[in-house]
């Protein structure tokens, strides 16, 4: 009977559903997610890992003109990454030997001008800025497919 | 849809072309009498861009993502495919617990790919928008705990070779199992909704009927095999991972037509759910990779894992450098494309996406 | 012959290789349930035959083309392997032939397995190596007005690639 079905859908009509209003509401990202790169100026020897293993050769090292001396990096030369390549996959961040490159959870890197793309070290060593307040909680019997969103200094647990 | 006349008067050509929204990136000419179509030809190359050529100017980690996008919604199988013959090259053996993380990835995304099967190539296809819907929402909560996993929602690169990149972080296995529960629940109310659905089964039961002997002689793969009768998994004849140690069925069935189809793929993912709850008993402690090195020495390599479409193989050709000098990849979908103009033969419009959507073909996989 | 420990394998060789003895140049056991059998080109059919009807491997998962500037040849790979029966449904046999690289063409292999027929298809495209005796030869994954070269030889460069 085709009633059997449809009362399988009916009974979902009144379940309460949620709504996250982006931009003003944000999800707090798991810890390792693969957004934009940090730059670690202190900890970079220039050594050119990440740009061989890059899978988009997107990543180039340039010199760096700044009165700041880098005892590990004698020739000044740090990463610059080409955003409207990069495909995020962060092998060179797993593959620095010297753990220069670190995960951010920042995504929201639109520009209107295609050269402000190209980020350089000094952009790439500013902290992340993009850090949600509502975290996503799996409850599994309340909620629209079992998932409420809940703010996140509401936490206890999980 | 564009139409053409051809020379016989009661015989029209059309063009499902590549940006309809009911084939994929996938072009099928289809000569129609009336309410029949006489035959197919599947015009494909729409989405082709020389994967294969690329890959040898990559170096072998290098190569994860790029070969990982021909199939995006079951990337870790595409990546472990791959990694397999350059480990055998290379000589790396992947610790126990990096192996039953691959497997636990590999079957979470088994879920994933049929879920969004489910959704498009059988609900949409046939006109049952809540299934779209609801698979969509239940594959979410498996991509947010792929995201917990690896990073990525989609785009893992999960496996470089030597094992996977990340542990399982802490509180993952509580919120795999949470998620388990309710996801068999899930499957109980699917069932009702879809699958004994009189209307979906008066559309699909002996539509497209691909008899035991025709899978064999044409050389099919994966659920459009076992819905013909071949209980054949490439989990159970060369087992890879941790897949030896656990205990799964390979579901089969012997009538041949799309609902057949359609059915292994809902039991497949019941498999999967058991796989996954038996991987994270039996997980043992200990490193989850090893290096490997950057090169691999000559030889030939050949490596196959069991896709969510199909059994995926590739061989691996090394040349003492960093780049693979051949790579090539023979993928489920481009097997499973001869059937296409063999069973959409002498049968209603109508049918024709619901037999095209029990293929579960995927346009990018096939053209690379 | 050397014992290798794996009984099947060697069995399957030994069966082409009394058969066939001046077709057959070379075989190897690579691994468990891993054949490789370099053949002559001219006895494709007898091979295949054989293969299908009285080993049991009766469909191919792929066909590929290797090219070897260097060496002027263009090596063919077979895929070979079987459903039907369960004893040996694990084993990959793969089989080698070399053509010419001026002109290589080989006798087509769909009339013995029907799954060769979009394989053949795409390695004509890529390679230029012509299947005689295929229903349909005609290019497949490339544009329509392609008039250009075969694009998996390895003289042909596309510098968008990156260098090698």
């Amino acid at each position: 009977m085709v009633l059997d079905e449809m009362y399988e859908g009916i009974k979902h009509i009144f379940k309460r559903t949620f709504t996250m209003k982006y931009p003003y509401q944000k999800v707090l990202l798991p810890k390792g997610f693969r957004g934009r790169h940090q730059l670690y100026m202190d900890k970079c020897t220039g050594c050119g890992i990440c740009a061989w293993i890059c899978p988009e050769r997107c990543i180039s090292m340039v010199p760096v003109t700044d009165q700041k001396e880098y005892p590990q990096n004698p020739e000044k030369r740090f990463p610059q990454y080409w955003y409207a390549r990069c495909c995020f996959c962060h092998f060179c961040t797993d593959y620095c030997p010297t753990g220069a490159l670190d995960y951010t959870p920042d995504y929201e890197l639109a520009e209107y001008d295609r050269d402000l793309l190209l980020w350089s070290p000094e952009r790439l060593s500013k902290p992340a800025t993009n850090i949600g307040q509502y975290r996503s909680v799996f409850h599994g019997d309340k909620g629209a497919m079992g998932v409420t969103y809940e703010p996140v200094n509401k936490q206890k647990s999980d | 849809m564009t139409v053409t006349k051809t020379t016989e008067p009661s015989t029209l050509d059309v063009s499902v072309g590549p940006q309809h929204p009911g084939s994929g990136h996938f072009r099928m000419l289809i000569r129609v009498d009336g309410d029949y179509i006489v035959s197919v030809d599947a015009d494909i190359g729409y989405v082709h861009r020389g994967c294969e050529k690329i890959a040898e100017y990559r170096n072998y980690v290098s190569n994860i993502p790029h070969l990982e996008r021909p199939c995006i919604i079951d990337a870790i199988h595409l990546n472990w495919g791959y990694v397999l013959p350059v480990e055998e090259l290379q000589g790396v053996e992947v610790p126990r617990r990096g192996q039953y993380i691959s497997t636990i990835a590999a079957e979470m995304n088994r879920i994933m790919s049929h879920l969004y099967w489910l959704a498009i190539n059988a609900g949409v296809f046939s006109g049952h928008t809540t299934i779209f819907m609801w698979a969509f929402g239940d594959r979410d909560l498996f991509i947010e705990l792929a995201e917990m996993l690896t990073g990525a929602r989609l785009t893992y690169s999960f496996l470089p070779p030597g094992g996977p990149r990340r542990d399982l972080p802490s509180g993952f296995q509580e919120k795999l199992t949470k998620l388990l529960d309710y996801f068999e629940r899930r499957l109980i109310e699917y069932d009702r909704i879809f699958f004994s659905n009189p209307l979906v089964i008066a559309r699909a039961k002996g539509i497209g009927v691909l008899k035991r002997e025709d899978a064999i002689r044409l050389g099919v793969a994966g659920p459009v095999l076992r819905g013909s009768g071949v209980k054949y998994d490439v989990r159970k004849v060369e087992p890879y991972g941790a897949y030896a140690d656990l205990e799964f069925d390979i579901p089969t069935y012997e009538e041949g037509d799309s609902y057949a189809r359609f059915l292994v793929r809902f039991e497949e993912m019941k498999q999967s759910v058991k796989i996954i709850r038996q991987a994270l008993e039996k997980i043992p402690k200990g490193p989850i990779a090893r290096k490997a090195p950057l090169v691999a020495p000559e030889g030939e390599a050949t490596g196959r894992v069991e896709s969510s479409r199909g059994e995926y193989a590739v061989m691996v050709m090394g040349d003492n450098s960093d780049k693979p000098y051949r790579v090539k990849i023979m993928n489920a979908s481009f097997r499973n494309l001869i059937a296409l103009p063999y069973l959409i033969r002498n049968v209603h419009v109508a049918d024709m996406p619901i037999i095209y959507g029990s293929l579960d073909y995927w346009p990018v996989e096939a053209d690379r | 012959m050397a014992q290798s420990g794996f009984p099947r394998e060697e069995s399957t060789i030994s069966q082409l290789k009394s058969k066939f003895p001046d077709a057959i140049k070379e075989t190897k056991v690579d691994r468990a349930r891993r054949i490789t059998i370099t053949f002559d080109k001219d006895h494709l059919q007898e091979i295949a035959r054989y293969m299908r009807d009285e080993l049991g491997f009766d469909h191919l998962k792929g066909i590929a083309g290797l090219d070897f500037p260097t060496q002027k040849r263009i090596e063919v790979l077979y895929f070979a392997a079987s459903f039907s029966k369960p004893d040996i449904q694990d084993l990959l046999v793969i089989l080698k032939t070399a053509l010419p690289r001026d002109n290589p063409s080989i006798a087509s292999a769909v009339t013995i397995w029907e799954s060769a027929h979009f394989h053949e298809r795409e390695t004509f495209e890529m390679f230029g190596v012509k299947f005689e005796g295929h229903p349909d030869l005609r290019k497949l994954l490339t544009l329509d007005n392609w008039d250009g070269p075969p694009p998996m030889l390895k003289d042909i460069k596309f510098p968008e690639m990156g260098q090698r």
